[in-house]
């Protein structure tokens, strides 16, 4: 709390893995060799340290080599009995070990041998010998009799027992104490594990079966015990809701009954969850805590990670049954994963509702189930292959090695969904109280209120509140869209009226984790809430299924008065398991005492009366009464409930005025809340359309219309945490709580993260004070409410940075000399005395030298390097605004940023150039001339405005050049995605990283991520992951468009993240390998010197920039209505724009020399000098500034300051490719001699052609080389991105197959793949092929994994089959399906076309229909469809040798009726040329 | 919203200038609904509302233009009200171009928000709707004075009677509205709006003492004994000469009493000082808001030329544009870049005015360009009447110094930063401290110093 020190140093990770089982359950050492082997080609995955030995840890998890150990006991003297277990034990204290075997002892175990397990040091790098544990072997027999499943539970209980007993020594740790497996793992590089430990070279160590995992961290700092596998798991991917999974293992655990522990036992074995432990590692305790207690495997494993059920409306209904069931206590571990799990019994993997990691299994005919991230990590005879595919979204596939039986998604949920009478159950004992409604929203006799207007005052419901929030809700029924930055202070640093969950910063996804797309992958969202206790979750009981069920936390009264009579006395449909008593949360003076009160009386009430739903109500708030914050309230008691025990059997709903806005509402789940009637969000609008003399209907949608827009975003709150139900969002605190006290953290929100400590319960309640008296006291006359000021500017409301008066300022005088400077003193003035609106304001100089004189300060021209304008993309400003900028930009030797979206081929090599080229989730004109025009490619992870969130650009504003930049036609909408679709975790962006390094490996990468607390971990991982520049935006960045909750309430405020980033990389000595840079808000010299003291070494301007070109901040940038010409591509407005080159230059001038003066004063010549010298910065003398704690701002840990290296080179040099380019040169120097090479390529040759199309581009832009000039013929299996940004002229021919992004951002050529074996059932490529492509050919002969050409503009594609969520946020191009595809079809797309070849005719139930038709294409009108596609379809014959195509063509006349052709709705005129089809 | 590319601007209609020089009605005519939806419907609701800010009164303008905008006309009348005590006035006589509508994001190129008729509309539309502004019924103990019935001291009233504190306001005049009343010619604005305004004042339990000079009719010390605060509205009514020769003759007058004289007339009052221009050659001496106010009238009143003599250029008249439009429409002669030397008389009457031209300097580092006068450039304009309309000045009357309260050089009051006077009951707001000025910026005064007053009263 407080002092964020530890974050520093904290990780998330995430890597490679999979496992290797023979079928039989034969134990050979091949099994091992196998599993070594894959995880050796996997390296790639994992992260490595410059002495190329030590890695973030790897290891395996294996069956019990029976013949091994025995040889070795006996070998020892001790003949093993047939039950024993083998506890591997890592330990620095051998003490440890003695405590460890006096707990086996009084649990009736007998040691009968320690083994210092024998290791060779060699293996190790220096950092990993450091901290090298001794690893000891205890083997254990049972000292009496008792049956193998007790001795497991006693093994089990014994290793709980000493883990809580040592919980202090760090380095104690027991990877696994078992009967069945044994790990061996460690820090080691999966190459070396055979070379660490002697043991596994020994022929005689024989498996049956391994979990494998190497480990890729985002800190420098890895630790022996966080190797995976863990006991029963290991994971590649991140638990997005693991904060709420935690404290709900927690409410889980205060009621637990099971058959194989004593109630006394279950005690010793508590805390559940080991402290201080990896979002897996606490997964894995769950998972192992569930199966010791005898939960039946697949059942552990899919209430754990289960399938999207609640929107799945084509899901079996009993099994839908079980899930439902399980939900009544279990909420999803949510977040992308893939998890190989085992019980020692059964061996398995699952994968995430999303599909967001990857698993890739190989049946073969000998009987061995191979599973990986990756194809091809063994070189395995084609002929012996059996299956080669791969999971989908949500799917488990599991081994029985008693039976020797392949247990598939279709069996297991047969398994699932018939062990218990799951649907009678929930008919019996499950409530909706849907079902007790006539009609919703038609009773609105509690939203008329007496004193509506001062209640409206005192919940901040302002004219600004209405006319900016509720009104477009309630009219449109989705939160309201505005644009620009936020440049309102910090809520903490407010002297006007705020709202409580202002102080609430909202978290979100950025690298290690990938936020998803709420709208377009609604099947994966549930808003779905439930009320009654938590059960026991070791057992299934008929009576558990009671429930009583909502789709939504958001109420109205007529469902609010159902849950009430539930649980009322005197209503006849009384249930005491609902009995429900409301408090109220309004008190009188002292706000802290009567906190506790309130609680008091609840947890009586829940004692006492057995009340289970509590009802916290704020209607009562008047003239007398005031407000205990909601958020308050319900974190407080939420944790009051924890700690004695009952929390699992309450529901906490609130009936508040506080909540009007979708962020208002997630405040309240996230610390607890189970439901929210928020009545005064109806009452505002009832007032509002009151006048209007509307039917009670049309009202009705009004009111629904509010209730929508909140559920809306609700989920996408969540989403942008990757969370997809609101059950595993709910309790998860995942908020930054900024300036509230440590008190006030401490006691109601524990477990969100917290910084500038500061406001504590006096300062709120003298806040809340002063609005009490504002609403009650003094009354407005002729309009009641306040103005506002929030979002827009207003008189008297909360200060903006970009006011009127700033605004003015900064367009002062028409100042075209670049020498006329003096025109800024009033923007200077009013910046720096505008008194404590910002964190750097508290702060002031402290320079530990005499000021020098200017002269001695670098130049300007030194200066200008550092500045960069931020990116702002052609399309969401005019090309006159963005032109203006380059010129400016690359005038003073700075750099300009293209922004998402292209830019004209005519500006490259130019003066208007733009030396930054960004590269953001929608991919926009992201090709190989645009890569090769730039001196850095940077990669947007988030955008401060609305971090998490994708973004769309409306088809009406969609004009020919922005349609042209875009590779889209003019007038389609074009949707950007919240993820990356290639970026889900961390060793994606390092794959990213790398084939971006390799098309143009003249560019320096950056990363651009969003201040938020936590950023430094992800900083540190980005610095891993070979970029070569971060940047930390500031939460207050602008945008053309962004949702208004996001913009005020995501994102932190620059300062923060900077700070803590250039402190995590200096903590994990990676400071000195990656430039650090920040925005957000810069306006004057004084801003720069501070961020440079705080870390960063260059410096961008959005606003800024746009200001200096006429922009007067209207924040209408969204409705192309710019009276500026700035924002807008309408020629009539933009004839209006009269910025000037000269005016941005003189402006950066002054920054410059506002810069060299203030250096001067300090003594220092240079901006290097200053970085990360916050020494230099103090904390102003001032009351106020004493509130707040500044520590981890001002925080200087010791190390290097600034980058030092050129560029981060990353670990493999690709000299496979290198070597071909050599080879091929000669035909890109002279483009009229084709080329042909034949080689062999393996997985570990990642982003294979980039580097020859990078080559290409280089000299030729996007035109390329001419058509099959340079071709390549494969044999093998492609690593990962095969093709990417693959130039013209460019054919790849693969005999076999090909790993995950397969065609990724490709503009032309050809990719052929024809792997041995064939068709749907066969993959020939992975997840996420033709991301992005804007031109091309790929033809594969197999199946593709998922998300199968997403956001592709323009390449021509047939496959012969895809996983879930193909053609997504496609705008361009052809895709034809020769087979199954998964569900989700097409959601977002926009553009292109598709043929989806439908015998069984399932297809169209697999189609998102919110954009797209299918249509037959066997009428008439319909002829020049059918000739394209057969043309297509013979040139795919031709390529490939389809047998699939064959069969098609040969019967094309019946055939043509089973294919459908799908296409946006709204298009009228198809893309379609017949002449391209051969 | 946002439809200013759709609409143009347009400017409430005008009446014909053959009929409008026939009397004293108001030259323009209010939006009706639909046009005041349409030009309301042209504002981009701009995240910095330079409109908002560049008003005195800090009007929620783009609020109540929304609101009329879509239709809800009764909180587009709220809100115009919340902030200003008179909007319809205000409409009619701020010089929008130099204020609201200058600032406007629009002005430039786009053409302003017509912000000051729709203002007008909103208000007379609910006036005429039966809406009436609202005060408070909870009646307060504190007894405040107001001294003056202008801009400044009608706005102080409706704020202190919206908070229901006890008012009673003293005029010397025989009507109430200072400025607006016997200053502003009927044809920019009808008297009846005034008395509109004071009878819903008297409603809200005002007592108005008309003709009750203090210091004469009734004691300084009186006021100060009976009420808790006193606020002093007493505008700037001193009017100036040019100091030039010839300045004393009989037909020369100050334009306060040319437009006093006309206005009594065409009140139907007794008026015994009427200034009669009929078939008179008129000279104006001046280039504000008020010579613009004396020459329309001039012209009304039938004179048989009327010319406006102006130092400077028209680009740098101090008055309201449009003003300048309506005078040249009715058929006043502009003389620009003339400076009066002297009057030349024949006996006590003035037959004309000796001029020099004058030209303009380079701009200074504000902008400003200063006058140069052509030496040797001196020509004559005859005349019959010659008006001085050259500003005025405070007047600072005697009872100020009975309650103490301190003037400056030029005879302002002097307040402190919360309207108090150096009398600490005694505030003071409007022309009388800031000299001669808008007013709307009086009703700023007249409004913030209300809100002082109960700050210290609550």
């Amino acid at each position: 709390m407080g002092c964020n020190l530890d974050l520093l140093t904290s990780f998330k990770d995430n890597c490679g893995f999979g496992l290797v089982a023979d079928m039989q359950n034969r134990q050979s050492h091949k099994n091992l060799e196998d599993a070594i082997t894959s995880l050796e080609r996997m390296m790639h995955r994992g992260a490595v340290a410059a002495d190329g030995k030590t890695g973030d840890g790897s290891g395996l998890l294996l069956s019990i080599p029976e013949y091994f150990m025995r040889k070795i006991a006996t070998k020892e003297g001790v003949d093993l009995p047939e039950t024993y277990g083998i506890a591997m034990i890592f330990a620095k204290d051998l003490s440890d070990i003695d405590t460890f075997e006096e707990f086996c002892e009084s649990n009736d175990l007998k040691v009968v041998l320690r083994r210092t397990v024998p290791v060779d040091t060699d293996a190790l790098g220096a950092q990993a010998l450091a901290s090298l544990p001794n690893i000891i072997q205890v083997f254990v027999v049972p000292n009496t009799l008792m049956s193998s499943k007790r001795f497991d539970a006693m093994l089990y209980l014994t290793r709980k027992e000493c883990e809580h007993k040592l919980i202090d020594k760090k380095d104690f740790y027991i990877p696994t104490f078992s009967s069945k497996v044994i790990a061996y793992k460690g820090l080691i590089m999966p190459t070396h594990i055979k070379h660490f430990y002697v043991d596994l070279r020994d022929e005689d160590f024989k498996i049956s079966f391994s979990l494998f995992h190497q480990r890729f961290s985002t800190n420098t700092l890895p630790q022996w015990k966080l190797a995976q596998p863990f006991r029963a798991i290991a994971h590649n991917g991140e638990i997005n809701s693991v904060e709420a999974n935690r404290f709900n293992v927690e409410i889980k655990s205060e009621q637990l009954k099971s058959e194989i522990f004593s109630d006394e036992e279950i005690e010793r074995l508590l805390p559940i969850l080991q402290v201080g432990s990896s979002d897996s590692a606490s997964l894995d305790n769950m998972f192992e805590f569930m199966l010791a207690n005898g939960v039946d495997f697949f059942k552990a494993a899919r209430s754990l990670v289960p399938a999207p059920w609640q929107n799945a409306p084509h899901m079996d209904a009993d099994l839908r049954a079980f899930y439902e069931y399980t939900a009544t206590a279990m909420e999803a571990w949510d977040g992308p994963a893939a998890v190989s799990l085992t019980d020692g019994r059964h061996i398995g993997c699952l994968i995430d509702r999303n599909g967001l990691r990857p698993s890739k299994y190989v049946i073969t005919k000998d009987d061995k189930l191979y599973i990986t991230s990756e194809y091809g990590t063994l070189s395995l005879d084609e002929d012996n292959i059996l299956e080669r595919g791969r999971l989908q979204s949500g799917e488990m596939i599991a081994l029985d090695l008693k039976h020797g039986k392949v247990l598939k998604e279709d069996d297991i949920n047969d398994y699932l969904k018939s062990s218990q009478y799951y649907s009678k159950w929930l008919n019996e004992d499950m409530d909706y109280i849907q079902e007790y409604i006539e009609d919703s929203f038609l009773n609105t006799s509690d939203y008329i209120l007496d004193d509506l207007e001062k209640k409206q005052k005192y919940f901040n419901i302002t004219y600004e509140a209405i006319d900016q929030m509720i009104e477009p809700m309630a009219n449109d029924g989705k939160e309201p869209v505005g644009s620009m930055g936020d440049d309102t202070p910090l809520a903490c640093f407010s002297q006007v009226n705020r709202n409580f969950t202002d102080y609430f910063k909202q978290k979100f996804a950025q690298v290690t984790n990938p936020p998803i797309d709420p709208y377009r992958e609604k099947v994966v969202m549930s808003l779905e809430t439930g009320f009654g206790q938590i059960h026991n979750i070791l057992s299934e009981q008929p009576e558990y299924a009671k429930r009583l069920k909502t789709t939504s936390p958001i109420l109205m009264k007529e469902k609010f008065d159902i849950l009430h009579s539930f649980g009322h006395p005197q209503s006849p449909r009384y249930d005491e398991y609902y009995k429900n008593k409301t408090f109220s949360t309004t008190f009188t003076t002292d706000l802290k005492a009567s906190l506790v009160a309130l609680s008091e009386k609840v947890v009586k009430a829940v004692k006492d009366e057995q009340v289970s739903v509590i009802i916290l109500d704020d209607r009562n708030v008047g003239e007398k009464a005031k407000l205990i914050p909601m958020a308050m309230a319900v974190g407080y008691i939420n944790h009051q409930l924890l700690k004695e025990e009952i929390r699992h059997s309450i529901s906490i709903v609130t009936v508040t005025g506080e909540v009007y806005d979708p962020h208002m509402a997630a405040v309240l789940i996230a610390f607890g809340a189970t439901a929210i009637y928020p009545y005064m969000m109806y009452a505002t609008t009832v007032a509002l359309f009151k006048r209007k003399d509307l039917s009670k209907y049309e009202l009705q949608r009004l009111l629904k219309n509010t209730q929508k827009s909140v559920n809306a975003g609700l989920l996408k709150i969540m989403s942008k945490m990757g969370i997809c139900t609101i059950a595993s969002y709910r309790n998860s605190g995942l908020f930054d709580v900024i300036g509230l006290s440590d008190e006030i953290t401490n006691d109601c929100f524990e477990g969100a993260y917290t910084d500038l400590a500061g406001l504590t319960y006096e300062d709120i309640e003298k806040k809340i004070e002063k609005s009490h008296i504002n609403a009650f006291i003094d009354e407005n006359c002729m309009f009641p409410l306040d103005l506002g000021g929030f979002y827009k500017y207003s008189n008297g409301g909360e200060y903006h940075d970009y006011g009127p008066a700033t605004t003015k300022a900064m367009h002062n005088k028409n100042a075209n000399k670049k020498e006329d400077i003096s025109d800024f003193d009033s923007l200077k003035e009013l910046v720096e005395t505008r008194d404590k609106k910002f964190i750097r304001d508290f702060f002031e100089f402290n320079s530990d030298k005499d000021a020098i004189d200017l002269s001695s300060v670098e130049s300007k021209d030194e200066i200008f390097k550092r500045f960069a304008s931020a990116a702002m993309s052609c399309g969401s400003i005019s090309p006159e605004a963005h032109e203006a900028v380059a010129q400016a930009m690359n005038t003073i030797g700075g750099s300009s940023n293209s922004g998402e979206g292209g830019e004209d081929a005519k500006r490259f090599g130019t003066l208007k150039n733009s030396k930054i080229k960004q590269i953001a989730s929608g991919r926009f004109g992201v090709t190989p001339g645009y890569l090769r025009s730039a001196e850095e490619l940077q990669i947007k992870i988030a955008q401060g405005a609305k971090p998490g969130e994708g973004g769309q650009l409306a088809g009406h504003k969609v004009t020919q050049l922005i349609a042209t930049l875009r590779h889209t036609v003019a007038g389609v909408t074009l949707i950007s995605p919240p993820p990356h679709h290639d970026i889900y975790s961390i060793e994606d962006l390092a794959q990213l990283i790398f084939d971006l390094k390799q098309i143009n490996p003249l560019a320096k990468i950056t990363v651009k991520l969003v201040s938020s607390i936590g950023v430094g971990t992800i900083a540190a991982g980005v610095a891993k992951a070979y970029a070569d520049k971060i940047i930390i935006s500031g939460g207050d960045g602008g945008t053309g468009a962004a949702p208004l909750t996001s913009l005020k309430h995501a994102g932190n405020a620059w300062e923060m993240g900077l700070s803590e980033a250039h402190n995590a990389l200096k903590a994990n000595h990676l400071r000195e390998f990656v430039h650090v840079q920040t925005d957000g808000g810069l306006k004057t010299g004084m801003d720069v010197v501070k961020a440079a003291m705080l870390g960063a070494e260059s410096y961008a301007f959005g606003t800024a920039a746009l200001t200096l070109l006429g922009c007067k901040i209207l924040r209408i940038c969204h409705t192309n209505k710019c009276s500026v010409g700035v924002a807008t591509q309408d020629e009539t407005l933009r004839d209006h724009f009269e910025g000037t080159v000269e005016r941005l230059i003189s402006y950066f001038t002054f920054i410059a020399e506002d810069v060299r003066n203030i250096l001067a004063s300090l003594g220092y010549s240079t901006i290097e000098e200053i970085v990360g010298r916050s020494d230099l910065l103090k904390v102003i003398d001032d009351d106020f500034a004493k509130k707040f704690d500044f520590q981890n701002i001002l925080r200087r840990i010791d190390g290097v300051d600034t980058c030092q290296k050129e560029s981060n080179e990353p670990f493999d040099d690709n000299k496979y490719e290198k070597d071909l380019l050599k080879k091929v040169h000669r035909t890109i120097e002279n483009p009229n001699s084709p080329v042909k090479v034949n080689t062999e390529i393996s997985n570990l040759n990642r982003s294979f052609g980039a580097l020859i199309s990078g080559e290409i581009a280089r000299y030729y832009g996007d035109k390329g080389l001419p058509e099959n000039s340079i071709n390549i013929n494969l044999k093998g299996i492609a690593g990962q991105s095969f093709g990417a940004f693959l130039s013209t002229g460019m054919n790849l021919n693969l005999a076999g197959a090909a790993n995950d992004y397969v065609g990724k951002g490709m503009n032309g050529g050809k990719i052929i793949i024809k792997p041995t074996h064939q068709g749907q059932n066969f993959a020939g490529g992975g997840n996420t092929c033709l991301y992005g492509a804007t031109g091309g050919k790929l033809y594969i002969r197999a199946s593709v994994g998922e998300r199968f050409a997403v956001r592709n503009s323009g390449c021509i594609s047939v496959v012969e089959g895809t996983g879930d969520n193909p053609c997504e946020y496609m705008t361009g191009g052809i895709v034809v399906i020769l087979g199954n595809t998964g569900i989700n079809f097409g959601a977002g797309m926009t553009g292109g076309l598709s043929f989806v070849y439908d015998p069984e005719k399932g297809f169209v139930d697999k189609m998102n229909q919110e954009l797209i038709e299918a249509v037959r294409i066997d009428t008439d009108d319909t002829e020049r469809e059918r000739l394209y596609l057969k043309r297509l379809l013979l040139d795919y014959l031709h390529e490939t040798e389809s047998n699939e195509a064959d069969r098609i063509l040969q019967n094309f006349r019946s055939e043509i009726r089973n294919f459908w052709m799908v296409k946006p709705k709204n298009m009228t005129v198809l893309p379609l040329d017949p002449d391209e089809g051969d | 919203m946002l439809n200013f590319t759709k609409f143009e601007r347009i400017s409430p209609e005008k009446r014909d200038v053959l009929q409008r020089l026939k009397d004293y009605d108001e030259v323009y005519k209010v939006f009706g609904n639909s046009r005041a939806k349409e030009q309301s419907d042209r504002c981009m609701q701009c995240g910095d509302p330079y409109c908002h800010t560049g008003c005195p009164l800090g009007n929620f303008i783009p609020a109540w233009l929304k609101q009329t905008a879509t239709k809800n006309p009764d909180l587009a009348f709220a809100l115009s009200n919340e902030t200003s005590p008179f909007p319809e006035i205000l409409g009619r006589i701020c010089p929008q171009d130099s204020l609201c509508e200058g600032a406007c994001s629009l002005n430039t190129g786009h053409g302003a928000i017509a912000i000051g008729a729709v203002e007008t509309h909103v208000s007379e539309d609910a006036f005429a709707r039966g809406l009436k502004p609202k005060f408070s019924n909870n009646k307060k103990d504190g007894k405040i004075a107001i001294i003056g019935s202008g801009p400044a001291g009608i706005s102080a009233a409706t704020f202190l009677l919206r908070k229901g504190y006890q008012v009673e306001m003293f005029e010397r005049a025989d009507r109430a509205g200072g400025l607006m009343m016997y200053g502003i010619p009927g044809f920019k604005l009808d008297k009846s709006t005034i008395d509109r305004r004071m009878n819903w004042l008297i409603e809200a339990g005002m007592k108005l003492h008309l003709n009750c000079e203090i210091g004469k009719d009734k004691s300084a010390k009186d006021l100060e004994n009976e009420f808790d605060s006193i606020f002093i509205g007493i505008g700037a009514t001193a009017s100036r000469y040019a100091g030039i020769e010839g300045e004393n003759s009989s037909n020369v007058h100050l334009a306060m009493d040319l437009l006093t004289g006309i206005q009594k007339k065409n009140l139907g009052n007794k008026n015994s000082d009427f200034i009669d221009v009929k078939d008179k050659k008129v000279l104006v001496i001046g280039g504000g808001d008020t010579a613009m106010d004396c020459v329309r009238s001039s012209v009304r009143e039938g004179a048989s030329s009327v010319k406006c003599l102006y130092r400077r250029n028209e680009a740098n008249m101090p008055g309201s544009k449009k003003e300048v439009v309506n005078a040249k429409e009715e058929g006043v002669e502009f003389v620009f870049n003339v400076s009066p030397k002297v009057i030349k008389t024949d006996g006590n009457i003035a037959t004309g005015v000796e001029l020099l031209t004058t030209s303009m300097s380079e701009p200074d580092d504000s902008g400003r360009q200063k006058v140069v006068i052509n030496e040797g450039s001196e020509y004559l304009e005859e005349a019959d009447i010659i008006i001085m309309a050259l500003g005025f000045s405070p007047e600072a009357p005697a009872f100020l110094k009975e309650l103490n309260v301190e003037t400056n050089s030029w005879g302002g009051i002097e307040i402190s930063k919360t309207f108090q006077t150096s009398n600490n009951k005694v505030y003071a707001g409007g022309d009388c401290e800031r000299g001669a000025h808008l007013a709307v910026t009086a009703a700023a005064d007249g409004r913030d110093a209300a809100r002082a007053i109960m700050q210290i009263l609550a």
